[in-house]
């Protein structure tokens, strides 16, 4: 019957057995039917019944011929990171550069691990470290962001290994503490950054004639992008809603900026509900920023707002001092003249700490190099090469700030003269991940629906 | 006359079986299911219900095939038994194993303690707001995706029916999609639905509808609908072949007889084609249901973790829940309605097919 | 012939609706192929080109490059290596599981078959949720690189790992598909066979497997795609980056540089392509399989 002549019969058999076949694929569920008869049977008697079976087997060896070159030499160091965005990603660089400087004779893997504020980076990190299988250190924030890997001792003690007396008389105590949240010292942090920041482009608002240094406390921020979105074309304030990190970060600003730092203390220590009409007020304080925000603001990063700013299209930037590198590496955007940045209002004095570190993982596949690491990075080398490029101050007190340029320098002055340096929520140091987590789905939900009783509920339950 | 699988497999009426007389009840094919029930049990031991055998079969010697039926059992075992053993372990082992998971109190990078169980991660889930809003999406985009894939899936059936010209082409156009990862559907329905560049906001700007414009997947309104909106373009041409196959399946006769009656066209197909075509629909609709259960890839890609509340979906909730916050019972939770839906949609589907003697 | 064609020939004449049909058809195509067509043109953009241009527009002049092609090759090819190591005898085992499966559970019939075959059958739909956690314990547990002292198998071990999931996830699936082939093979035939003294796997060997070769064309097209495209079992339980298959590189393409839309779209051409070819390729040999013309 396939042999059939007519070729318009034919085609119509083919077309239709082509959908028949799809369609198969499709009734997963209806399995063996009975047919009438011994269709598919006739015409392929005659072949041999070995292939099958015979091409499994084959290409089930190929997957073994693949595996020649081991690698498993003791000096290749593997890091697992998320900077890969411009001027992280050259920091980066930078200090990787160093440390091949020094230790010509290790072999860096480098493995950068996207997704914003090192959203991926975890569960990749969580799986490898599970599995027995972690890299040779990754980077991590310090603080609460280690406690779920100290609770279950995967963090190897590096306090007499690479904390020397050195070491730890040139790091500032309260950044020692925070790598050593559960008694021991188990990270190298390597850079401080400021989040309580306002960067804005001078000469947009030159051109509306607001000044930045007037602003005193966040309702009067408000009051400036109201100005700036009726008298001029650019967008007042670049955020980025697609990752809830930057929102929570704000929320955190305006907080601290309402309330200080006291207040802020208490809310991450976990009591919200006494907190409730503070919390609720830069709750809908936040509500009101957001009305002037991009209009794309749910589909871009944070790093494509700030190209905004940077090309006239945009007033204010609330980022950590990483959005600064951004800055540096534009070209003929030139801080005080183009760009500037006051603390974020009302939080003068407070240096809100988000802090980047590495760790020595248990069961670590390459102990001498990563103790070669992280005694480099916390080096001066290490932080004066890494820093400056990265829009960071470095931790250790020692660190020459000749390189760091004008803005780095007066961060660096800041934070000697500030009051105090609290964690960050949205970056790790403050609260363990479940809670940071929970916070991020709950600043996610008011991205879209801005709802400050929903938000008000979801903080007082992530903790 | 050699008619495909599919065909076979979508006859509307269980009538036909295989033809050769004393293997009819072979397996249960030719059974009615309620037959087919008591002589699972049995089976090992002696026939003793001789009497609740069906006439049909009545001819043959009891004893003997029943030792003929538990050598074939056994001779049978060496070919589903390899692959039964990595099924049961990997599939339900593994469900099994996550519901006693979801009963202990695990979280964090450690083991969990089997010693303490209770239901209190699903206490919690009934308690959860975001457990809500999940449950909730992922009811309405089953739904909605399943209609709309199947509605859109019938037109194009319907047209490509018409003795079209290229219809090979045009079929494997619409078929396209289907072939393609979730992961590369959904980067190029972002960029599809980007506010400023992409395609959706720049037609509608071109034909002066910018009033319509809108940010996609970010603003609440719209984040689902657009989501459900891609998935179908993704799976309506699926749906396409599968009705087109039942389209196939109706006798000539059926147009014919109607076209005597003077039917017209819409009514030929709303009055007599359409309603053979429940099985197709059926067959279609839980391939639907299941890929709308996986939607999490699609999902993934599209947000992360945290879709936000007017678009997080179960499979979503699980993943963030389990993996991104450690609370790994609470994940497992999670999981097992996820399970008890998928199972609230295929239990019945496979009891009917039972019954109706198709499984 | 087609009896909607019957149905309409009484109408001949209206070549307007005729047009309207192709028109409609037409359209679909359109809707069906405008995200693969927008995609491919930013893909040969450059970011300039992709800021200015509608997206289905060709690149304009001294905007054309295909350097996110080669960027996006650069960034994917281990990820299109590991997965070809992956889903290449994933498929093809899982493939044959299921023709295993099937023939056991079809042309061999004993009581209470249908009972293991609902449970085969009910494994296609489990949502790949349901056994995550489990999944995760359970291959931390194994350790196969710690207890096979193969360096191929250190090596690959999240492949090796991701694989044999693979595998157990496509039996279902597979055995249903075999199933419903073998269902309609000639029951007297293999019952002469049996007659003439053939032991079940002879039969197996001799009869079934050779007239398998166009499911198993189906089975293997369909797998392989399913297998690719994954990208959950992937991300869970493939933690060694080396071992990454290309959807998670993909994915990760799309996480670090959110803007480069050039470079997604080249990305997800380069991801996609294996199973572009496939189905393009096969959908013919796909439809004879089917049918059994073979």
């Amino acid at each position: 019957m396939s042999h059939d002549s007519r070729s318009d019969d034919d085609d119509r058999l083919t077309r239709r057995h082509y959908v028949a076949g799809a369609g198969t694929l499709a009734t997963v569920g209806i399995a063996g039917c009975s047919d009438s008869g011994g269709d598919g049977s006739d015409g392929s008697d005659g072949s041999d019944g070995s292939d099958g079976s015979d091409g499994s087997d084959g290409s089930d060896g190929s997957d073994g011929s693949d595996g020649s070159d081991g690698g498993d030499s003791a000096s290749e160091l593997e890091i697992i990171h998320w900077w890969t965005a411009g001027g992280e990603q050259d920091a980066y660089q930078a200090l990787l550069d160093g440390f091949r400087e020094e230790h010509p004779d290790v072999e860096i893997t480098d493995n950068p691990a996207p997704g914003g504020a090192g959203s991926a980076i975890d569960t990749v990190v969580q799986n490898r470290v599970i599995d027995g299988n972690p890299p040779s250190t990754f980077q991590i924030w310090p603080g609460q962001a280690l406690t779920p890997y100290t609770d279950e001792g995967l963090l190897e003690d590096i306090g007499d290994s690479v904390w020397d007396e050195e070491m730890r008389g040139a790091y500032l105590d309260g950044v020692i503490d925070l790598a050593q949240p559960a008694g021991d010292l188990v990270a190298v942090p390597i850079n401080i950054h400021r989040l309580n920041n306002l960067f804005f482009n001078v000469s947009v608002l030159d051109d509306a004639d607001v000044d930045a240094t007037d602003i005193d406390d966040p309702q009067g921020l408000l009051g400036v992008l109201e100005t700036l979105d009726a008298e001029t074309d650019v967008t007042p304030l670049v955020h980025q809603t697609q990752s809830p990190w930057s929102s929570l970060q704000l929320w955190e600003s305006i907080f601290i900026g309402q309330q200080g730092v006291d207040d802020y203390q208490t809310v991450i220590g976990g009591d919200v509900s006494s907190l409730e009409d503070e919390v609720r007020s830069a709750l809908d304080l936040l509500a009101s920023y957001l009305e002037y925000i991009p209009e794309d603001a749910g589909s871009i990063s944070w790093d494509q707002g700030n190209d905004q700013l940077i090309e006239g299209n945009a007033a204010f930037l609330h980022q950590g001092d990483w959005a600064a590198g951004q800055y540096s590496s534009a070209d003929g955007f030139e801080f005080g003249s183009d760009w500037d940045m006051v603390p974020f209002p009302g939080t003068t004095g407070v240096y809100q700490s988000v802090i980047d570190s590495f760790v020595f993982p248990t069961n670590n596949p390459s102990p001498e190099a990563t103790e070669q690491f992280l005694n480099y990075a916390g080096s001066v080398d290490a932080q004066e090469r890494f820093n400056p490029i990265k829009g960071s101050i470095p931790p250790r007190t020692d660190v020459p700030m000749d390189e760091f340029g004008d803005f780095l320098s007066r961060q660096f002055e800041d934070f000697q003269n500030s009051n105090t340096q609290p964690p960050a929520i949205a970056h790790g140091t403050a609260v363990a991940p479940a809670i940071q987590s929970a916070l991020e789905e709950t600043f996610a939900n008011f991205n879209e629906n801005r709802d400050v009783d929903a938000a008000y509920q979801g903080i007082v339950d992530a903790f | 006359m050699s008619s495909g699988i599919f065909a076979a497999l979508i006859r509307d009426t269980g009538g036909s079986v295989r033809s050769d007389g004393p293997d009819v009840d072979s397996d249960a094919a030719g059974d009615e299911a309620s037959d087919a029930e008591p002589r699972v049990r049995t089976d090992g031991g002696t026939v003793v219900d001789g009497a609740g055998e069906r006439s049909g079969s009545a001819d043959a010697e009891p004893s003997l095939r029943s030792r003929f039926r538990r050598s074939r059992f056994l001779e049978s075992i060496p070919f589903w038994g390899p692959p039964g053993v990595l099924v049961l372990f990997f599939v339900y082992g593994a469900i099994g194993w996550n519901f006693v998971i979801s009963l202990t109190g695990w979280e964090g990078l450690g083991s969990p303690d089997y010693s303490s169980l209770s239901t209190e991660m699903y206490t919690q889930l009934l308690a959860d707001s975001s457990f809500h809003a999940a449950f909730q999406n992922t009811l309405v985009l089953l739904f909605a995706f399943t209609v709309l894939s199947l509605v859109v899936g019938l037109l194009l059936a319907i047209l490509v029916d018409q003795k079209i010209r290229l219809e090979n082409t045009f079929r494997t156009i619409y078929l396209l999609p289907m072939s393609l990862s979730f992961v590369v559907t959904a980067i190029f329905w972002s960029w599809m639905y980007n506010p400023s560049n992409g395609l959706i906001n720049e037609l509608l700007r071109a034909i002066g509808l910018d009033a319509l414009t809108q940010a996609w997947l970010s603003d609440p309104q719209f984040k689902l609908a657009a989501i459900i909106f891609a998935l179908m373009w993704q799976f309506s041409g699926y749906c396409m072949v599968v009705y087109l196959a039942g389209l196939r399946a109706i006798p000539e006769s059926q147009y014919e007889a109607a076209r005597i009656d003077g039917a017209s066209t819409t009514r030929l197909y709303w009055r007599v084609i359409i309603p053979q075509l429940r099985a197709s629909t059926m067959s279609a609709a839980v391939v639907l249901v299941v890929f709308a259960l996986k939607a999490f890839d699609f999902l993934f890609v599209l947000f992360g973790v945290n879709p936000g509340q007017s678009a997080d979906i179960l499979s979503v909730m699980m993943y963030r829940v389990a993996f991104d916050r450690v609370q790994w019972a609470y994940g497992s939770a999670v999981a097992m309605v996820l399970f008890a839906m998928a199972l609230g949609v295929i239990g019945p589907y496979l009891y009917l097919q039972y019954r109706r003697g198709e499984l | 012939m087609s009896a909607a064609d019957r149905a309409r020939s009484a109408a001949t004449g209206l070549d307007r609706s005729r047009v309207a049909l192709y028109l409609v058809l037409l359209a679909m195509v359109a809707f069906y192929l405008a995200p693969l067509e927008s995609g491919l043109m930013t893909a040969f953009k450059t970011p300039e080109g992709f800021r200015t241009t509608t997206p289905f527009a060709l690149p304009p002049i001294g905007e054309f490059t295909v350097s996110a092609w080669g960027m996006a090759f650069e960034r994917l090819s281990s990820g299109l290596l590991n997965s070809a190591m992956m889903a290449v005898p994933a498929t093809v085992l899982s493939a044959l599981f299921g023709s295993l499966a099937a023939y056991g559970l079809t042309n061999l019939s004993w009581r209470g078959q249908i009972g293991v075959l609902m449970l085969f059958v009910a494994g296609v739909f489990i949502p790949y949720q349901a056994v995550l956690v489990p999944l995760t314990q359970f291959w931390s547990f194994v350790d196969l690189g710690g207890r096979i002292p193969l360096a191929f198998v250190d090596e690959y071990q999240g492949l090796i790992n991701l694989g044999i999931t693979h595998v157990a996830y496509g039996i279902p699936i597979c055995t249903v598909l075999f199933r419903s082939y073998y269902a309609t093979i000639d029951e007297d035939m293999l019952e002469a066979a049996r007659l003439d003294g053939a032991s079940a796997a002879t039969i197996y060997r001799r009869i079934v497997l050779p007239l398998s070769v166009p499911i198993f064309a189906v089975t293997l097209i369909y797998q392989f795609t399913q297998i690719w495209n994954d990208l959950l079992f992937a991300i869970v339980l493939v933690s060694d980056p080396s071992n990454q298959v290309v959807t998670v590189a993909l994915n990760q393409l799309q996480g670090s540089f959110v803007q480069q839309f050039n470079l997604q779209m080249a990305g997800a051409f380069v991801a996609a392509l294996p199973t572009l070819v496939v189905y393009v390729l096969f959908g013919e040999q796909f439809a004879k399989g089917v049918a059994g013309e073979t």
